[in-house]
């Protein structure tokens, strides 16, 4: 599928530079495509041509599993294989301020004299899920710099995990042991999502329990998932080529090349209408609603329907400038 | 009984009376502050006899040299020997050091300490790193002919030396080196590896040779092991509460956190099959000393205290001189200011004191202009001097802990000694402090205390004078810095090139090979082949290299 | 960095939220002054790149570039300071001269004329207040901003 071709605006020299995977060129894009505007979405239309070879894997689990370090030696690993690999690291900003120390590569090892590594630091900016609403936006331009691999790494704060999964080829969900009760923390939905399940701090007494509790939970649970429990130790190193052949065995096929950006294209559309929705939805018309309700003049199911359809009417799109 | 029903029961009239001065305190002040120390502990404006009564003095106090050894370590304490004087020195080449070392031990320094340079810290020799750097902040000591020239014309037999020298102890190596030379035995070398605690290194200030953890743990454990066989006069492990406390952490933070270290180190090397009586008694502490007089004070009181009770009941030590708590004490370079540095040196007087009422057994001062440059010959020579002053001249030697009985100091003595084993039980709980560094529980506590600490400075509830009150503006230019000579250090790195291409390579080669030989097995003592290898020409970097390769690469453990 | 928000200033468009990279190159491994200014930006809400001491200057050009940061904040407690003119010409030869650099730590009055001179927007000396950082860092920052969303490329 092509998109009409009036609207594509023709390449230009920085585009052409993104194209030849660039660094600058592509780290500037990234912030183009952060900060949103006219720039961000001609760069956005420009790119659909030029994606769909990177294969995605979300990297996602609660705070304190490693996932830093382990998305270190996951890349350790892709490196020896010869796959160029760029990192999106998503760490949460703060709700009050929008600020955020990002920290994540810190953790991931030097990589910096490796010309096959990008590694971009991104922060959530306050988007509900702890993912940066411009993360697909983003994914395009790392597949269109040509990197082969592109991991993304975000906190599993309940909601992100399941928007990752969305979009990503891969979706690997990572535990330790000793977060509490078993596995608690990673209970709410994780299951549905993960292609691959890894068990960090293996060097950890309590590792093998967890990796069974995993299993025998995956056995109670239908579904066309079947994901992989992998026991690691990122730090010592150990397991990570188990997990890249189990992330290469689950790494979703078919659908065609497009496929990948078509689910980034899918979740961002998503996401921005969710954003829009919720900031439309804080105007009067809830107040108004929200009161009818409370007198019991109209069912919840009306109130629902009435909201929306005003919220749709609504004039003005605070998103418009959005990638 | 608590103090307040010993109080009235002893003295009838007391609580009138402490009734009539809260009432007329109430009246004449215009304002009721609380006033907190660092360590968060609500300050009352007046202690009596019904916050401490003195009804528990044998179990809480005891006398000087007896457990619980609150008063101090020794019978004697000053009176019968004061503290050692140890200026931490380093700057240029190791000519430069030794014509500072010589200067000072002139003017009454009993012990020397070496602060190595920087570029050391990397694992690095002089050769492999940008030359500017080289010297501006301690002294460049790669090899055994170095560490000779350092020590040109000291008695190794008369004075103790301190060697701020992490894990894989590169410097103590050096220096037996030197001592084989000259012939002097081992068992005749004295003092102290400054900077053995490795944990802090990983999550405070983050100066070590870039050893992995793991082989540090290891190397610390070989190192105690080697000294207590073959260098029996010297302090294998020194646990830095400073690098804690300069790092943000309060001071009872700092103390509670130095203890679980202290014990972790303790049941490392008892792991290995050591008699905690035969390693104890040469552990000693290394803390800075805040300008918060009773807190530090309280805090050097109360951790003697816990100190003892720890090694007795937890270690199962039965040897008096295992339960003392020796400490050398740094005046706080943090409390220094830039701003009209001359103060400083009314600001080390007043930590100083801290620390002799603490009951510190050596002290290092630091001389004023320390929060801009390197010290300079002039500054370093009133910071020896400001503790002749305090010895000789005002009395703080005649009585033995002279604060202990304080109403004051002893209460809060005991509200400290709360708050420490508070740290130390989360610690515990956390797998000791091995495993509380690793998950970053202590770099996160630390980073708290940090920014809680810089937000008063900032509210101006903590004033710092000429920083947040009393600033002018005639400080003039900041004294000139002192950098090494560049032509002296340039003839310094050639000839330090000359030497190595000089070696036998395979003489070099054969003691790296039994280094790393030593790395890989499990139960050969590591810091015997660095020693061996030190002797023998092999270099720093060439024998941090070797391990790092062996044992890992050490990043520091931060939390962001 | 640690959970205590303080003086929590307005939120930030995302137009003007500055990318900060705080680091320390060169030797000393002492973080609490670099850790307290990157919990000050962050509260003012810029996005800060942290990183370990020791980087290397070819590191920082590198980390400067993958994040394409509008500040680079060197924290110098000891001496390595006198370095950073090399970092200077590393990040000029990179393209990378929009960048603003400002030094914090300790640095003798003798030894900042240098840095300024090599192209270093300003020097914080111990005692500097929250404010003075962070409006340095606001202004400079949005200069570099605005200079390299100015350099174009893909509109």
């Amino acid at each position: 599928m092509t998109a009409p071709a009036p609207s594509t605006p023709a390449p230009n020299a920085a585009f052409e530079r993104l194209r030849s995977g660039d660094p600058a060129t592509l780290a500037r894009a990234l912030t183009v495509l952060e900060t949103g505007g006219a720039e961000a979405e001609g760069l956005r239309r420009r790119l659909h041509a030029l994606v769909g070879s990177a294969r995605v894997v979300g990297v996602t689990g609660p705070p304190g599993v490693g996932k830093s370090t382990l998305v270190g030696a996951y890349v350790e690993t892709l490196r020896r294989r010869s796959r160029s690999v760029a990192v999106l690291a998503v760490d949460p900003s703060s709700p009050i301020t929008g600020g955020a120390i990002l920290g994540d590569r810190t953790r991931m090892g030097q990589h910096t004299a490796d010309p096959g590594v990008f590694v971009r630091s991104v922060g959530s900016r306050g988007h509900a899920g702890g993912l940066a609403l411009a993360v697909p936006a983003m994914l395009d331009a790392v597949d269109a710099a040509g990197f082969a691999d592109v991991v993304v790494e975000t906190v599993g704060a309940g909601q992100s995990e399941v928007a990752i999964s969305r979009f990503a080829d891969v979706t690997v969900v990572v535990s330790a042991p000793g977060l509490g009760d078993d596995v608690q923390a990673i209970k709410a939905g994780i299951l549905e999502v993960a292609d691959v399940l890894v068990v960090n701090k293996g060097d950890l007494p309590l590792a093998d329990r967890t990796a069974e509790h995993l299993r025998s939970m995956l056995q109670l649970r239908a579904g066309d998932r079947h994901p992989e429990v992998v026991t690691v130790s990122a730090t010592e190193r150990q397991g990570i080529d188990e997990l890249a052949d189990a992330v290469d065995a689950a790494h979703r096929t078919g659908g065609g090349v497009d496929a990948g950006p078509r689910r980034r294209a899918t979740e961002l559309l998503r996401q921005s209408a969710l954003a829009e929705a919720e900031h439309r939805l804080t105007g009067p018309a809830l107040d108004e609603l929200g009161a009818s309700l409370h007198r019991g003049t109209v069912s919840l199911a009306e109130a629902t329907e009435a909201l929306l359809t005003r919220c749709a009417d609504a004039r003005g799109h605070r998103h418009q400038d959005r990638p | 009984m608590t103090a307040t029903e010993h109080t009235q029961m002893t003295l009838p009239g007391f609580a009138a009376a402490k009734e009539r001065w809260e009432g007329a305190y109430v009246d004449q002040l215009d304002e009721p502050i609380t006033i907190r120390n660092r360590s968060g502990i609500e300050i009352q404006p007046l202690y009596g006899p019904d916050d401490w009564d003195g009804s528990r003095y044998l179990d809480r106090l005891g006398f000087p040299g007896e457990a619980p050894y609150t008063r101090g370590i020794y019978p004697t304490m000053y009176r019968g020997r004061t503290w050692s004087q140890r200026q931490l020195i380093g700057l240029g080449t190791p000519q430069d050091y030794n014509e500072r070392i010589r200067f000072l031990i002139d003017n009454g320094s009993t012990a020397v300490s070496l602060l190595p340079c920087n570029s050391g810290f990397r694992g690095l020799d002089c050769d492999e790193v940008p030359f500017p750097l080289l010297g501006t902040c301690g002294t460049v000591v790669n090899s055994v002919g170095h560490m000779d020239d350092a020590l040109d014309g000291v008695s190794l037999t008369d004075i103790s030396t301190a060697m701020n020298d992490p894990t894989p102890f590169t410097l103590l190596a050096f220096l037996l080196g030197v001592a084989k030379r000259r012939g002097v035995p081992f068992e005749r070398i004295t003092g102290t590896s400054n900077q053995s605690d490795y944990i802090s290194h990983y999550v405070a200030n983050h100066m070590f040779y870039r050893l992995s953890q793991p082989g540090s743990r290891r190397l610390l454990v070989d190192h105690v092991e080697y000294c207590r066989q073959v260098v029996p006069n010297w302090n294998p492990v020194s646990v830095v509460g400073q690098h804690m406390q300069q790092a943000g952490a309060t001071p009872a933070e700092t103390m509670g956190l130095t203890l679980s270290t202290a014990i972790q180190y303790a049941e490392d090397c008892m792991a290995r099959g050591m008699d905690p009586d035969d390693i104890l008694p040469r552990f000693t502490f290394f803390f800075d000393i805040s300008i918060s007089l009773f807190e530090e004070v309280a805090k050097f009181r109360a951790g003697r205290r816990i100190w003892a009770r720890v090694v007795e009941d937890r270690l199962g030590a039965r040897d008096p001189r295992s339960r003392r708590f020796k400490f050398h004490g740094q005046t706080s370079g943090v409390d220094l200011t830039a701003q009209q540095p001359l103060n400083n040196i009314a600001r080390v007087a007043t930590q100083a004191i801290a620390g002799i009422f603490g009951g510190l057994q050596s002290m290092h001062t630091d001389a004023y202009d320390e929060a801009i440059t390197c010290p300079t010959e002039d500054s370093a020579r009133i910071a020896v001097a400001t503790q002749n002053i305090l010895r000789e001249e005002a009395h703080l030697c005649d009585v033995i802990d002279p604060l202990g009985g304080s109403y004051y100091v002893e209460t809060l003595t005991d509200q400290m000694e709360d708050e420490i084993l508070a740290v130390m039980d989360t610690i515990d709980s956390a797998g000791g402090m091995y495993e509380a560094v690793g998950s970053g529980l202590v770099q996160q506590l630390i980073g708290r205390s940090a920014l809680a600490a810089q937000n008063r400075i900032d509210s101006g509830e903590e004033k710092i004078v000429g920083v947040n009150c009393y600033q002018d503006d005639g400080d003039g230019e900041s004294p000139p810095p002192m950098r090494p000579d560049a032509e002296r250090m340039r003839r310094f790195v050639d000839d330090f090139a000359d030497f190595k291409a000089g070696r036998s390579r395979d003489e070099v080669d054969r003691r790296l090979t039994g280094l790393r030989r030593a790395a890989r097995s499990d139960d050969e003592n590591i810091f015997a082949r660095v020693v061996d290898a030190a002797g023998a020409g092999v270099t720093h970097g060439e024998i941090v290299a070797a391990l790092r390769d062996e044992l890992g690469f050490g990043d520091p453990l931060i939390v962001a | 960095m640690n959970e205590i928000s303080s003086l929590p200033s307005p939120a930030v468009a995302d137009a003007v939220r500055l990318r900060v990279l705080v680091t320390k190159i060169g030797f000393d491994g002492h973080d609490r002054g670099s850790r307290l200014v990157a919990a000050f930006l962050r509260d003012a809400g810029h996005e800060v790149i942290y990183t370990p001491p020791w980087q290397q200057i070819a590191d920082v050009v590198t980390l400067a570039t993958q994040e394409d940061v509008d500040v680079i904040g060197v924290s110098s407690l000891a001496t390595d300071h006198l370095i950073v003119p090399d970092l200077m010409a590393a990040l000029a030869d990179a393209d990378l001269g929009h960048v603003a650099v400002v030094v914090g730590g300790i640095v003798p009055d003798q030894e900042i004329p240098p840095l300024l001179a090599a192209g270093v927007r300003a020097v914080f000396g111990p005692g500097s207040s929250r404010e003075d950082i962070v409006d340095a860092v606001d202004a400079w920052g949005a200069e570099a901003r605005t200079a390299k969303l100015a350099q174009g490329g893909f509109a």
